[in-house]
């Protein structure tokens, strides 16, 4: 279990070898440079994923995930950004694997300590499924305009003194 | 021994350019892991089904990225990429390199790889049973979509049950944790042994989870029981002729020809379950082929030596499978007691072996449970277990290595080529979905077949297919990350010029 129960938890999700899919990470590295340390708010990455993410997520109040997306109806280095509740209502069906909506129910079933709200930022990857560990081009770009709006977001949910 | 590997490559590669006249197709030399589902669905003039396939998007470049690399970095790069089961790959790349080594690991260095693995397999199955299996069957295929979810299953069994996963699934990875750091980063296995051995001060509380684990899947035994098996209309379901193929099956097993997950030799039983091939891993490429389809992007894996005759089943099929169902029909038994009660319980409600109904994989998985439970508390007994000889320090120049597992989904090869100084100049992997592509190919097309005829598609095609597919856990992990973190089901019906001509979407 992860110690920190900071309000405002920003949580970057991919995989590091994975080219586009390591977006998440990426952010979220420099989403922690912005903050430096601002009261409240924490920022971690991680490449688990489903369940898993339970034990990432238990104690935060706000939650911002961080993630790649793949719509193909957007241009790549595009930043999605919607709340969980969009994910609502989707079922599983990658066989082993568990939506993040259906992770944050299933911690609610459970009496666990969910965040009250979930915010998902996603960006718009090319090409996710070559082994890489580097970013395209269009992807690369995206990273510092978005870390710098999660940043903000997450400094207006923390409050004054973040 | 390249001229062999070479040759798997180049099978491959002539029809894929045939494919590639209607499609773009993506083969890459060597390796393939999961990612999106997609069913396509061939019709012939006729407008009935002539092939259907489960797609899996191919992980590209594991290859160009491995040349060059140290051997040694294989289980952390493999673990890395699939965040499934990090832990299957980790051990079957740290076997590779037993292997590339030519060292055995300790007798406590193994006791210790075989505690985690069994640990993970229990953890992976649980999952299955309750959060993605749980759903067609715990809940029912009946029920409405609405239930037929993680929450749904909960209602059913109940919130202490709920608890008791997660609680289990925690506890296992602080075992992982404890030997390896990371689980996607473990750093536990080594040429060998391992790099952390087991303090005696620390026993207790690993004794404590065995046991607890034991109950656990003693537990999801009666749920299963309680749930499933008083149900006529399951069984029924689980003996359907949709849901059954007569193939052959792959799996490992021990010196006795009991099932083993972490090591042994391959064995292969035919049809009416009589054994075909007993081979060592670094065999492999003498017993498994690959062959690609024009209408097809996947690689289907066959036996070598029959030869490919179809996608049929039957006496002549060189098809086969693996995974639970796969590993219970090439045993002749359990290795420990408790789980060889549940599989004589087993073998015969399913009215003997081998069991050629894919839906019984699901059963076959909770009897797979208590025997790694039972490993477990074997493991923790055994005084061998807090040794301090944990390695044993290669001293022989590396050329090829060949490592496998049976991971939660089946068997699992790990194959790697190196100069004298341990850096890849190859690296090949098979994984269990692969070994499985050609029986899930068959399990689509026949769910599908029954509900499409002469153009007009029943409604309800997705749920079958659905079900054909799910109870072999095909792996879509790698490629998950990606929101929404699921992946649309989607079914693209082509006429017989190519063409698509319906495309269902299951959000």
């Amino acid at each position: 279990m992860t110690a920190a129960c900071a309000s405002v938890l920003v949580l970057g999700l991919g995989n590091d070898l994975l080219g586009d899919d390591a977006v998440g990470l990426h952010v979220a590295r420099e989403v922690r440079s912005r903050l430096h340390g601002a009261a409240g708010c924490a920022v971690r990455e991680t490449m688990e994923m489903g369940l898993a993410l339970l034990d990432e997520i238990v104690g935060c109040e706000h939650l911002i995930l961080v993630d790649a997306i793949e719509t193909g109806k957007e241009p790549p280095g595009h930043v999605h950004e919607f709340d969980v509740d969009a994910l609502v209502g989707r079922r599983i069906t990658a066989p082993h694997f568990v939506g993040v909506a259906e992770t944050l129910a299933l911690g609610r079933t459970l009496g666990l300590a969910m965040p009250r709200d979930v915010r998902i930022f996603a960006v718009e990857v090319k090409d996710a499924l070559t082994l890489g560990v580097t970013l395209t081009p269009e992807v690369q770009r995206a990273v510092n305009p978005a870390a710098g709006r999660i940043a903000a977001f997450a400094r207006g949910l923390a409050g004054p003194g973040a | 021994m390249n001229a062999v590997t070479d040759q798997i490559t180049n099978e491959s590669a002539a029809p894929a350019e045939a494919a590639d006249q209607r499609r773009r197709v993506t083969i890459e030399p060597i390796t393939r892991l999961e990612g999106h589902g997609r069913i396509e669905i061939f019709l012939n003039a006729g407008g009935d089904v002539e092939h259907a396939y489960l797609q899996i998007p191919e992980l590209r470049g594991f290859e160009v990225f491995s040349l060059g690399r140290p051997a040694e970095d294989m289980p952390q790069i493999t673990s890395r990429i699939c965040g499934v089961c990090p832990t299957a790959h980790h051990m079957a790349a740290t076997k590779a390199l037993d292997d590339l080594y030519q060292v055995e690991p300790t007798p406590t260095a193994r006791k210790i790889r075989e505690l985690v693995y069994n640990a993970f397999i229990l953890e992976d199955h649980a999952l299955h049973v309750y959060v993605l299996g749980g759903p067609d069957f715990i809940v029912g295929p009946q029920a409405p979509a609405a239930e037929r979810n993680l929450v749904g299953v909960i209602g059913k069994v109940g919130i202490e049950v709920g608890k008791r996963v997660i609680a289990m699934r925690r506890r296992v990875r602080e075992l992982i944790t404890y030997f390896g750091g990371k689980v996607i980063h473990p750093v536990m296995g080594l040429p060998g042994g391992v790099a952390k051995g087991l303090a005696p001060a620390d026993l207790p509380r690993f004794k404590e989870l065995a046991k607890d684990a034991l109950d656990f899947a003693m537990f999801t035994n009666q749920v299963f029981h309680d749930l499933v098996l008083k149900n006529a209309d399951y069984v029924k379901l689980i003996k359907a002729d949709t849901y059954t193929h007569r193939t052959c099956y792959m799996g490992l097993v021990d010196p006795q020809n009991r099932l083993n997950f972490y090591d042994g030799q391959i064995r292969v039983v035919s049809p009416t379950g009589t054994e075909y091939a007993r081979f060592p891993a670094s065999r492999y490429r003498d017993f498994i082929a690959e062959r690609t389809e024009p209408w097809s992007y996947m690689k289907f894996c066959y036996l070598r030596p029959l030869g490919w005759n179809g996608f049929s089943d039957g006496p002549q099929t060189s098809v086969y499978a693996v995974a639970p169902l796969a590993r219970l029909n090439v045993a002749d038994g359990m290795a420990t007691p408790l789980a060889q009660q549940a599989y004589e319980e087993y073998v015969g409600t399913l009215g003997g072996k081998p069991v050629h109904h894919t839906l019984a994989n699901h059963w076959a998985r909770v009897v797979e449970m208590v025997q790694a439970a039972e490993t477990m508390v074997a493991l923790t007994d055994d005084p061998g277990l807090t040794g301090a000889d944990i390695r044993l320090l290669p001293t022989k120049k590396p050329s090829i290595g060949v490592g496998v597992v049976e991971a939660p989904r089946g068997t699992l090869f790990h194959h790697y080529e190196t100069d004298e100084r341990g850096l890849i100049t190859k690296a090949n992997l098979i994984v269990a979905t692969q070994n499985n592509a050609a029986r899930i190919a068959m399990s689509v097309e026949k769910a599908a077949k029954g509900l499409i005829s002469g153009h007009k598609v029943t409604e309800g095609l997705l749920n079958m297919v659905e079900m054909a597919f799910r109870a072999y856990d095909p792996c879509f992990g790698c490629a998950t990350h990606t929101l929404p973190g699921h992946l649309p089901l989607r079914v693209r019906i082509h006429d017989s010029a190519g063409a698509v001509v319906r495309e269902i979407v299951q959000e």
